[in-house]
C-alpha cells in the first residue's frame, strides 16, 4: 500500500514532466521509465538495500521494500497516466481553452477528469501487481506473508499445505482489491470512455 | 574496487549466470505458450466444464504471487515424493505462470476477431476445427505479438526470483559474487545494467521481427 | 439462357425462432438450375436467417431443405453439403490474413484436399473471371469495398458451387462500387450459375431475376416475375414496401 502510494506520488510528476516539459526533462523522465521498467524489481531491492550502505545509506529492509516497490511502480504508473492523458484529443483542450478557461483550468476541469477513468483500469491492475510483488520483499526479511509462512513450515513440517494457504490469501486479496476497483470503475463511468488495459 | 574493476572480476561468473537466465526464460516462454494455448481454446472453443476449469485455473495462477508458485513446486512437492531440481522446479513454475497471463492474451486476441470469419469459414465447407487453425488462430497469433512480447520482458525480469530456491541464473550469481568481494553496490549495478542491455536488445529484436512479418490490417500501435 | 429442369433447392414449410422471436414463419421456395431469384423484404424480416438456415450456420426449428437430391435438414456431413453451396457475406467476410489469392485457393487446398499449386492457378483463373487478376497478392486491407466483395464472388465459385447465396451483397458499399459488384453477379447469372439473392437493387432485379420474392414477417407474401411485380403487385403490401423502396433509392436507371 505504500509502496503504491509512493508510486503514484512519483509517477504523476514524472508523466507530467514527460508530457509538458522542455525537451531534456522529458528525456530524463523517459528515461527513468525506462530504466526501471527494464530492471527486475529484485535487482532495484537488492541495489537499495545491500548496495546503498556502501555511501553509508542504511535502510531498514522495509523501508528499502518500500522504496523498491515505489520506485518500480511509478515507473508504470507514469505510463499509466501518460498513456491517459494524451488519449485525451487536443481538441477537448482546444474547446476548453475557446470557452476562455486558462490552460491550468482547462486541465483541471476537462482533460484530468476524463484522463483518471481513463486511468482507472490499468491502475487496478497496477494495484494487483503491487500487491504480489510486495511478496519479493521476501528476499529481504521484511516480516511479511510468505516469511509468516516459512515460520510456521519449520514448525508444521506441512509445507505444501502452508504454501497453499498463503496463495490463497493473495488470491482473496487480489479479487477483492479487483472487485473493489472494478466497481469504482463502473461507478464513475461515462459512456464512450474506455481503454483496453495493461495485463500484467 | 572501482566499478571497472569490479566488471572484469564478476564478469564470467555473471555471463555464466546470464546464459541460465536465457535457458529459463526460453523455455519457460515456450512451454508457457502450449499450456497458453491449450488454456485460451479451452476457454474460448470448450465445453462448459472445460471453460470453468481453463477460467479458474488461469484467475488463480494470475491471483498468487509468482514467488508462491515457486515454494509450492520447490519446497512444497518432496513431501510427496516428487523432488525437482531447482532448475526444474523454476522451470515449472514459470511456465505454468507465464502460461496463464499468455492465455490471457491469446483469449482476448482470438476474441477479438470478427465471428464473420469463422462463419465464412464453415460457410465454405471448413469443419469448426479447421476454422480455428486455419482462419482464426493465424489472425489471432498475429495479434497477440505485442502483448507476448511484453510477457516475454516480464518473464525474463521475474526469472530473477529463481535464485530464492537455488537456481544459478544471473541474480544468484550476482549475490555470490558481492558476498565475496563486499562490492554490493557495484556488483548489483553491474547486475542491474546486463538485465537493462539484455531487455532493451531483446525488445529491439521484437519490434524488428514485428515489422517483418506485418501483413497490412494488422498494423498495431503499443 | 440454358436452363434444364431439376431444382437445384427446394425448402419445405421452414420455421425458425430465437427464444420468443418467431423470424421464420413457414417458408416454402424452390430455385431451378440456372435461375436467379432476387429476395426482398423489409428489414428484420428474417432474410438473412433464411439464407444461413440454407447452409445450417443457422440451424431451422422445423422443416426441411433439399439440395439437389440431398436433404441438407436430415444431413450428418454438413460440411460437404456447405462445399457445394457458396455464400457471399454483407460484409464480406475476407481472410484478413491471407492475400486475395491466399482467400480464394484456402478452401480449395484445405476443404478439397487439391495440391496448392493446382489450387493457385484456379484461384487465379476466378480472380480473373471477378477482373481482380492483377490484385492476385494484394491483402484485404489494401482492397477497396467493391474489390473485396469480388474477391469473396471468387472465393465462392472456386468451390464449383451448385449454388451461390448473396445477402445484400452491395448495401455495404459506397454507391459508386456497387455497379463494379452488380457487373460480375450480372456475368454469372448469364453464364447459367443458380443464384439466390437478398437485395434491393431494382435496375439489376429487372435485369437479371427470374423471380422476385417479396417476403414479411417471416413469410413469403407474394413472389413473381420481376415485370409482373413491379408494375402490378398482387398483394397490396408489396405494393407499399416497393413504392418505399423508389422512394428511397429513387427511380433506378437501367444499365
Ligand atoms: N443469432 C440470432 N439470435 C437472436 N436473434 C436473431 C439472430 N439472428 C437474427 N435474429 C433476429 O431475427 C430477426 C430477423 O433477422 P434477419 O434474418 O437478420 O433479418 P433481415 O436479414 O431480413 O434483415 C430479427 O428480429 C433479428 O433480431
Ligand atoms: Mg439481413
Amino acid at each position: 500500500m505504500l509502496g503504491l502510494g509512493l508510486g503514484l506520488a512519483v509517477a504523476i510528476p514524472i508523466s507530467f514532466l514527460q508530457i509538458f516539459a522542455p525537451q531534456p526533462f522529458r528525456l530524463l523522465a523517459s528515461a527513468y521509465e525506462r530504466v526501471l521498467r527494464s530492471i527486475p524489481l529484485l535487482v532495484t531491492l537488492f541495489l537499495l538495500f545491500y548496495g546503498l550502505p556502501s555511501f553509508g545509506i542504511r535502510l531498514a529492509p522495509f523501508t528499502a521494500a518500500v522504496i523498491g516497490v515505489g520506485l518500480r511502480s511509478s515507473a508504470y504508473q507514469s505510463q499509466i497516466f501518460r498513456g491517459a492523458i494524451l488519449s485525451i484529443s487536443e481538441n477537448q483542450f482546444r474547446a476548453a481553452l475557446a470557452m476562455g478557461m486558462n490552460k491550468i483550468k482547462a486541465f483541471r476541469h476537462i482533460v484530468m477528469p476524463q484522463a483518471l477513468r481513463l486511468a482507472i483500469p490499468p491502475w487496478t491492475n497496477e494495484l494487483t501487481i503491487v500487491l504480489k510483488d510486495t511478496s519479493m520483499a521476501f528476499a529481504l526479511g521484511v516480516v511479511e506473508l510468505v516469511r509468516q509462512g516459512r515460520y510456521i513450515i519449520v514448525a508444521t513440517r506441512e509445507p505444501l499445505l502452508i504454501y497453499l494457504t498463503i496463495a490463497a490469501i493473495y488470491l482473496i486479496l487480489t479479487l477483492l482489491s479487483n472487485n473493489t476497483l472494478g466497481r469504482l470503475e463502473k461507478r464513475l463511468r461515462i459512456p464512450g470512455i474506455g481503454v483496453e488495459e495493461r495485463a500484467r | 574496487m572501482t566499478f571497472w574493476q569490479v566488471v572484469q572480476h564478476s564478469w564470467g561468473p555473471l555471463m555464466d549466470g546470464l546464459q541460465v537466465t536465457i535457458q529459463l526464460t526460453l523455455l519457460s516462454i515456450v512451454f508457457g505458450l502450449a499450456l497458453g494455448l491449450i488454456l485460451a481454446l479451452g476457454k474460448v472453443y470448450g465445453l462448459k466444464p472445460i471453460r470453468w476449469f481453463c477460467t479458474a485455473f488461469i484467475e488463480i495462477i494470475r491471483g498468487t504471487p509468482l514467488l508462491v508458485q515457486i515454494f509450492i513446486f520447490y519446497f512444497g512437492l518432496p513431501p510427496y515424493g516428487i523432488r525437482l531440481s531447482p532448475l526444474e522446479a523454476a522451470v515449472l513454475a514459470f511456465s505454468v505462470n507465464s502460461g496463464a497471463y499468455q492465455a490471457e492474451y491469446l483469449r482476448g486476441a482470438i476474441q477479438s476477431i470478427p465471428s464473420g470469419q469463422m462463419q465464412a469459414a464453415l460457410s465454405m465447407g471448413m469443419t469448426r476445427w479447421q476454422g480455428i487453425i486455419s482462419i482464426i488462430m493465424p489472425q489471432a497469433l498475429r495479434r497477440v505479438i505485442p502483448p507476448w512480447t511484453n510477457e516475454f520482458i516480464y518473464l525474463l525480469k521475474y526469472t530473477s526470483l529463481a535464485y530464492i530456491i537455488g537456481t544459478q541464473e544471473l541474480m544468484a550469481q550476482a549475490r555470490f559474487v558481492a558476498s565475496r568481494n563486499y562490492e554490493y553496490f557495484h556488483t548489483y549495478l553491474f547486475a542491474a545494467l546486463i538485465y537493462l542491455v539484455v531487455v532493451l536488445v531483446f525488445s529491439e529484436m521484437f519490434s524488428w521481427l514485428e515489422r517483418r512479418v506485418k501483413i497490412p490490417g494488422f498494423e498495431y500501435h503499443k | 439462357m440454358n436452363k434444364e429442369k431439376g431444382s437445384v433447392l427446394r425448402i419445405e414449410d421452414l420455421h425458425k425462432s430465437f427464444g420468443d422471436n418467431h423470424v421464420l414463419r413457414g417458408v416454402s421456395l424452390e430455385i431451378k438450375r440456372g435461375e436467379t431469384k432476387i429476395l426482398i423484404g423489409p428489414s428484420g424480416t428474417g432474410k438473412s436467417t433464411l439464407l444461413t438456415c440454407i447452409n445450417m450456420l443457422t440451424p431451422p426449428d422445423s422443416g426441411k431443405i433439399w439440395l439437389l437430391n440431398d436433404e441438407i435438414t436430415a444431413s450428418r456431413k454438413v460440411n460437404l453439403l456447405r462445399q457445394k453451396i457458396g455464400f457471399v457475406f454483407q460484409d464480406f467476410s475476407l481472410f484478413n490474413h491471407l492475400t486475395a489469392l491466399g482467400n480464394v485457393s484456402i478452401g480449395l487446398t484445405k476443404v478439397k484436399g487439391m495440391d496448392r499449386k493446382k489450387a493457385r492457378e484456379k484461384a487465379m483463373e476466378e480472380l480473373k473471371q471477378v477482373g481482380l487478376g492483377d490484385k492476385a497478392s494484394s491483402y484485404p486491407a489494401q482492397l477497396s469495398g467493391g474489390q473485396k466483395q469480388r474477391v469473396a464472388i471468387a472465393r465462392a465459385l472456386a468451390m464449383d458451387p451448385q449454388l451461390i447465396l448473396f445477402d445484400e451483397p452491395t448495401s455495404a458499399l459506397d454507391p459508386e462500387l456497387i455497379g463494379e459488384v452488380l457487373t460480375v453477379m450480372k456475368k454469372l447469372a448469364n453464364q447459367g450459375m443458380t443464384m439466390l439473392v437478398v437485395s434491393h437493387e431494382m435496375g439489376f432485379a429487372r435485369s437479371v431475376a427470374d423471380e422476385v420474392i417479396f417476403m414479411e414477417g417471416g413469410i413469403i407474401v407474394e413472389q413473381g416475375p420481376p415485370a409482373q411485380l413491379f408494375s402490378n403487385p398482387r398483394v397490396e403490401r408489396t405494393g407499399e414496401f416497393l413504392s418505399r423502396l423508389s422512394s428511397l433509392f429513387g427511380e433506378e436507371d437501367e444499365k
